[in-house]
């Protein structure tokens, strides 16, 4: 594989190692904000992965210039990407939010102590 | 240009639930009496609407519906593929938000007394509107992209509904355990989603169908959908949250978040046969259904027997449930392009989907009923209850026909359609039609033993007070619905299920 080629897979091998460390840090850590910073590096992992797929080398953005619409890219991932992240802001408050009720019920942040739903 | 309320009515369906939504917590400031009113509004305009749609879809045909397009538009609809946004009206749909409309007026009615004694009520209602606009969004829509925005609108109102009594902490920990799967199960959609864009270029259903080829990535894309939608359909081994969110959400709205999950199994039929089926082999993915369905089914039923809490007991049995649809679908898909999808894949098919509806019923009436003992009582074990007929003797007629129904008892409307599935599963292969039997067997006697622990016996005095009226308005109107269900099963099947089957299986509009 090339040098050059091995530079144009960077963004992908970037969004492998996002989701895999976000995916660890999900099922392996036991701290609630910890497995929270773990959904938001695979949300963050996802979004770059729709923002690469959506690159081509020499075309241009889509927005309403002299350039010809057929040398545009499309514009539906990046409508993706947008959206994906304002709804990431909102899971992310509401998650934080149930951590900060759940220190308040429980005392503790820590997975372990939190399962009076199992008994 | 003429405007035709009935060919708009999807759009109907999910602007009127959103209107009301952000309506209702400024109606609050003015009286709360007018807020609740306006609820009741917006929950029976969105029933009206779903029965226009309906009444379109099954007298006219299915169409595709194209937001911001001249309508109806058959001709130029591929040229619009690539921007708009598509719903999908068809039988299909029909059946899945007739059942939810059922559930969420009746949950909607419930609610009022339910949660008298509630602060903050005015969130309460936003929520449930936008869940119910969600779950709406998610059977209807016609693209992937479509199909994750209304998955998060629907996990975001549902995880809050489930915490809203924050005063308690294990409503708090059951709706973080159910957020933070939702939300790596979303992003695995996108994921997902993403895989598909880069392949083909397209989102929408009907062009994926046509150009998935069945490469590598498109089974990885599938794959994890699949997963993800039977994991929010609460599938066994996947069911681990259902129980907590369900046993913990406000009893209101139980039944409600159970309807989310159905409707994810909505999708997850809908993914499997509209853009997996035609293109990659369906005997596999017929297989991981039947396989996932019979676990669901044994794995909820054996744990439904050792509870002794009666939300959880229910829950447990719900899990069972959906193995039932699983499996007779799984049938239908894995027999989908040989002969005996003729002889027997399409009566399973059909009984599968009449479950859904039956069970989205049934299921919700056994909720409101067991909620509205722990809501007179305040004890929830089933060790502790007892002699509540004397009390209610409403809510227990309301118990018995939802528990009778659950457990295939004849004539009652769990019967007819779990016979088609027993019917049609036994020629695919005799020991899944034994499972199933067995398995019903023992759901009665899991609901035996919760109907006699908790309503028959001396009167022990457990009933603080009496049922509001709204709540047993609200369990009434369910039954009414399950006896309909009861004394036409032939009507229902030959009106609602059978064209849902043809619609699913068929090539899309």
């Amino acid at each position: 594989m090339s040098w050059e080629s091995l530079l144009l897979m960077m963004p992908y091998i970037t969004v492998v190692l996002l989701m895999v460390i976000g995916l660890f840090t999900v099922l392996f850590k036991k701290n609630l904000i910890k497995i929270i910073m773990g959904i938001t590096i695979m949300q963050n992992g996802a979004n770059l992965f729709l923002v690469s797929l959506a690159y081509r080398s020499g075309e241009y953005a889509p927005i309403f210039t002299s350039a010809e619409s057929t040398d545009m890219v499309m514009p539906t991932p990046h409508a993706l990407t947008l959206t994906s992240i304002v709804i990431g802001l909102a899971t992310t408050a509401l998650m934080l939010s149930f951590t900060i009720m759940i220190k308040r019920h429980y005392g503790s942040i820590n997975t372990e102590d939190v399962r009076r739903c199992k008994e | 240009m003429n405007f035709d309320i009935f060919v708009h009515s999807p759009a109907f369906i999910l602007g009127i639930p959103l209107l009301f939504a952000f309506l209702t917590p400024l109606v609050n400031r003015l009286s709360e009496q007018l807020r609740n009113v306006v609820f009741g509004i917006g929950l029976v305009l969105t029933a009206f609407f779903v029965g226009l749609m309906s009444y379109q879809v099954l007298t006219e045909g299915s169409w595709l519906y194209v937001f911001g397009a001249n309508q109806p538009e058959p001709q130029n609809l591929l040229s619009y593929f690539y921007f708009r946004i598509t719903f999908v009206a068809d039988s299909f749909a029909v059946l899945a938000t007739i059942t939810i409309s059922i559930t969420a007026v009746a949950a909607g009615i419930y609610s009022y007394g339910f949660m008298k004694d509630e602060t903050g009520l005015n969130k309460f209602y936003t929520l449930f509107l936008l869940t119910l606009a969600g779950v709406n969004g998610m059977v209807l829509t016609g693209d992937l992209f479509n199909l994750f925005v209304w998955f998060e609108v629907t996990s975001v109102a549902s995880c809050a509904l489930v915490a809203f009594r924050n005063y308690r902490g294990r409503s708090v920990e059951a709706a973080l355990k159910y957020m933070v799967l939702s939300t790596v199960g979303g992003l695995l959609v996108l994921f997902s989603i993403g895989l598909m864009y880069g392949q083909y270029g397209v989102l929408n259903y009907a062009l994926l169908t046509q150009s998935i080829s069945g490469t590598f990535i498109d089974k990885l894309a599938l794959g994890l959908l699949v997963v993800i939608f039977a994991m929010k359909a609460s599938s066994a081994p996947m069911h681990m949250w259902a129980p907590d969110a369900y046993s913990e959400a406000p009893g209101s709205v139980t039944p409600f978040i159970a309807i989310t999950s159905l409707g994810s199994l909505f999708v997850l039929f809908r993914l499997l046969f509209g853009v997996i089926g035609v293109n990659v082999d369906p005997s596999v993915s017929g297989t991981l259904l039947i396989i996932l369905g019979v676990l669901s089914m044994i794995v909820g039923v054996t744990m439904a027997l050792v509870q002794t809490d009666l939300k959880r007991l229910i829950a447990y049995l719900s899990v069972s449930q959906v193995g039932y649809m699983m499996m007779a679908v799984g049938v239908g898909l894995a027999t989908l392009n040989s002969a005996d999808y003729q002889n027997f894949g399409t009566l399973a098919m059909k009984g599968g989907l009449f479950h859904m509806i039956n069970d989205g019923v049934y299921k919700a009436l056994l909720f409101l009923s067991a909620v509205a003992v722990v809501h007179v009582t305040d004890i929830r074990s089933l060790n502790k209850l007892g002699g509540l007929a004397h009390d209610m003797p409403y809510t227990t007629v309301f118990f018995l026909i939802g528990a009778l129904s659950i457990a295939g008892i004849p004539p009652l409307s769990g019967f007819s359609s779990k016979l088609l599935i027993y019917q049609s599963v036994y020629l695919y292969s005799p020991v899944l039609a034994i499972v199933a039997l067995v398995v019903s067997i023992i759901t009665l006697a899991v609901v035996g033993k919760a109907f006699f622990n908790a309503f028959l016996g001396p009167d022990q005095g457990l009933a603080e007070k009496k049922v509001p009226s709204s709540m047993l308005f609200g369990m009434g109107l369910l039954t009414v619905v399950v006896i309909i269900f009861t004394l036409f099963p032939n009507l229902i099947v030959s009106e609602i299920v059978s064209p849902a089957v043809k619609a699913l299986v068929g090539v899309m509009p």
